[in-house]
């Protein structure tokens, strides 16, 4: 690819998460791009079989080296950081509890941008984040979301310790640009999907209580394709010019929530689901936050009408900023993807 | 009013914010965690202006009546020291300690100086545990316990903790003496000590590792455990700890010499098992009936528990800290009596001992022994 870069192949790049969903992916995009002085972070514990399939597939691969560690331990950060030049960080923690979403989330990117910054040569710090850092309470139904809009504020309050984590890890990477002149971007990245990724997204609805409810009805969903989405993420590291920028990362064609999941229930399994209109699980989720202030937490407000909001209450979304900025298409359309993701839950498959 | 401090800002501290909040005439004065960030994280989702990563800085600065260690069992003993040498009560997260010995230290120190102390087993007060605890104070049992079983179950599917686990050798969890064991089973082990004396003639234990643990790269570690204690009175028990067993199990069983208990904490019940005989084929028609009555008991006052707001997840903990509190203020006996917490302590050392032994990285093959 014809690519403006602000690195060279030769510089040495490291990738955390690799061997998960969209770091695989990131991985195998970088060495489709010709840099493989790739150093891929993994836990000690990870199964590597995902991440080794597509070392094994590209020639370059097998220069790529496997650091593994603990990115709570600064010692694992700084080592891994000895001599890197961009990073790309995708390990997310999806811990429950507030506390470790933050020590996930939030500690491990403070532990990684300290290491880059004593032991790096530091040219661009990706963090990848998420949609879930938005709060969309005050917009109207079907208003764009873009990265202009507003933050969460109130993520204890939404039940919502994955967005408090990226919430806060945002903050610290800002911080640390802002303080230590790291030169960073952000990616917030929304409903990720693709193969390696089975189940159907919040934003769809849930299936808490036993039997599938269908709230997301015709809202827009803010989909990208993995292949998509860790190539957006692959430009936003190698791109001169946007340091300190924000991006949202959702392709071109996107479908609704409906049309995704009646795609879903006829390629992969029937099963029973109850359609819920947004106002009723809005009133619902109205009580049940109500009934849990009431009760002192008897029951926890997993329901609530932030996280209604965020989930259901629906909008628009643009990437006309990452496409100008990163000059970034979709090089996967959604039928295909579709029928990419669809492919490996199908029980005909042979 | 007491002034409540918390020493260690992670996963754990949440649950005892949210209890301490339950409890009337405290507050939460500071927070302290060696990595600054996670004090600041807590302090700012619950309000707490006072944050430190420096414990003496907040002990001196802020003299809380109480502190509660929530950090790994390593620094316990340490931790809870320098609490008490500066004036204040302690309770400290369970495991209570590392060893016995350093147990006994720790209570020994606290009556030195005048203070109290006591450890995380929050499942000691759950309702049905306290319900049980009145029907053995009023003789249901017809005497002492004959027998008692104990049942916990921990899921392994909770990648957020066994994730990180397995994930380092260095974890905390991975350097204790029982590793995954030491970390989870004092709950299990603490309810039969309410009910053993403190001289144990015999104690057998036997562990190995499960294949679902193995298959996730286990290691060294082990997660099935049966241990049998029999004290000198001639009381025994049966402590099983499994990740295998589905529906996980968390009861408690306590035989006397006329009436049985079943305890089961997993889902808040409590069955009476009353020594009756019936002719013929009765047997076989009214003990059902009677366990079906004691079942609908359950769902009944659970019901009433849920609409009276008191079915809440921490209730045990919430209790045992009002307890503690209590006790503290009324210059009363701690709601757990010293001697359980160093017997449970001690019946651990013994059960590590024998299944680690000195190699704890061999095959799990090897580590089964039998020392009675």
């Amino acid at each position: 690819m014809d690519l403006e870069c602000a690195t060279s192949s030769t510089d040495r790049i490291l990738v955390t998460g690799s061997n998960g969903f969209v770091g695989v992916k990131v991985v195998e995009t970088l060495l489709e791009y010709g840099f493989a002085n790739l150093r891929c972070f993994v836990r000690p514990s990870s199964q590597l079989e995902r991440l080794k399939k597509v070392l094994d597939r590209h020639p370059a691969g097998i220069n790529v080296e496997l650091f593994s560690g603990d990115l709570l331990s600064p010692g694992d950060c700084r080592e891994a950081a000895e001599g890197i030049s961009i990073i790309y960080h995708l390990a997310a923690g999806f811990d429950k509890s507030f506390a470790g979403a933050f020590m996930n989330s939030a500690l491990a990117t403070r532990n990684l941008m300290d290491g880059f910054l004593q032991h790096g040569q530091p040219k661009r710090f990706v963090n990848v984040s998420s949609f879930a850092v938005y709060s969309n309470l005050k917009l109207k139904r079907g208003a764009l979301l873009d990265e202009s809009s507003p933050l969460e504020e109130a993520p204890q309050e939404r039940y919502d310790a994955y967005a408090f984590g990226k919430l806060k890890q945002e903050a610290l990477v800002k911080d640390y640009g802002d303080r230590y002149r790291l030169p960073y971007v952000i990616l917030r990245p929304g409903t990720i999907f693709g193969p390696g990724q089975r189940g159907l997204s919040g934003r769809v609805g849930i299936d808490t209580f036993g039997f599938f409810l269908h709230v997301g009805g015709s809202n827009i969903l803010p989909l990208t394709f993995v292949d998509n989405c860790a190539e957006a993420i692959v430009l936003a590291g190698l791109k001169p010019g946007i340091d300190g920028e924000i991006f949202n990362i959702v392709d071109d064609e996107t479908l609704t929530s409906s049309q995704f999941f009646r795609a879903y229930k006829k390629r992969v399994k029937p099963f029973f689901s109850v359609r819920v209109p947004y106002f009723v699980a809005h009133g619902l989720c109205f009580l049940w936050e109500k009934y849990s202030h009431w009760s002192k937490g008897q029951l926890p407000p997993a329901f609530n009408r932030r996280r209604c909001a965020a989930e259901w209450k629906g909008n628009r979304f643009s990437n006309q900023k990452i496409q100008q900025q990163l000059g970034w298409k979709p090089r996967v359309d959604i039928q295909t993807a579709m029928a990419s993701f669809l492919e490996q839950s199908d029980p005909n498959r042979t | 009013m007491l002034r409540v401090a918390i020493v260690g800002c992670g996963k754990i501290a949440d649950q005892h914010v949210q209890a301490i909040r339950r409890i009337a005439d405290c507050r939460i004065a500071a927070v302290c965690d060696r990595e600054p960030l996670m004090a600041s994280q807590l302090g700012e989702r619950f309000g707490i202006s006072n944050c430190f990563s420096d414990l003496q800085e907040m002990l001196d600065a802020t003299s809380p009546d109480v502190v509660h260690i929530t950090t790994p069992p390593q620094s316990h003993f340490p931790l809870a020291s320098q609490c008490l040498k500066s004036g204040a009560h302690v309770y400290v997260e369970k495991p209570f300690t590392i060893t016995a010995e350093d147990a006994d230290s720790l209570i020994h120190f606290a009556d030195a100086c005048a203070l109290k102390i006591t450890v995380g087993h929050n499942y000691q007060f759950t309702q049905e545990m306290l319900e049980m605890r009145r029907l053995v104070e009023q003789g249901f049992l017809g005497g002492k316990a004959v027998h008692l079983e104990s049942h916990f179950s921990y899921d392994l599917g909770d990648a957020s903790y066994v994730g990180p686990l397995l994930g380092s050798r260095t974890h905390w969890v991975r350097q204790l003496p029982g590793q995954l064991l030491h970390n989870v089973v004092s709950h299990g082990i603490s309810r039969l000590t309410e009910f053993l004396d403190d001289d144990l003639t015999d104690i057998v234990a036997r562990a190995h590792q499960s294949t679902q643990l193995r298959n996730l790269g286990g290691e060294e570690i082990l997660d099935e455990l049966r241990v049998l204690i029999r004290d000198k009175s001639g009381t025994t028990a049966l402590f099983c700890f499994s990740t295998q067993i589905k529906p996980g199990l968390n009861q408690f069983r306590i035989c006397g010499p006329r009436n049985s208990i079943v305890v089961d904490q997993a889902c808040g019940s409590l069955i009476r098992n009353e020594n009756r005989s019936y002719k013929s084929y009765l047997t076989f028609l009214v003990p059902p009936l009677q366990n079906a009555r004691e079942h609908l008991r359950n769902a009944r006052l659970n019901i009433a528990n849920f609409a009276g707001r008191k079915l809440y997840h921490d209730f045990g903990v919430a209790e045992l800290i009002s307890r503690f509190y209590q006790s503290i203020r009324l210059t009363a006996p701690p709601p757990i009596p010293y001697r359980q917490i160093v017997l449970t302590a001690r019946i651990m050392d013994h059960i590590f001992a024998q299944i680690y032994g000195k190699n704890p990285v061999s095959r799990p093959d090897e580590f089964e022994c039998c020392v009675t």
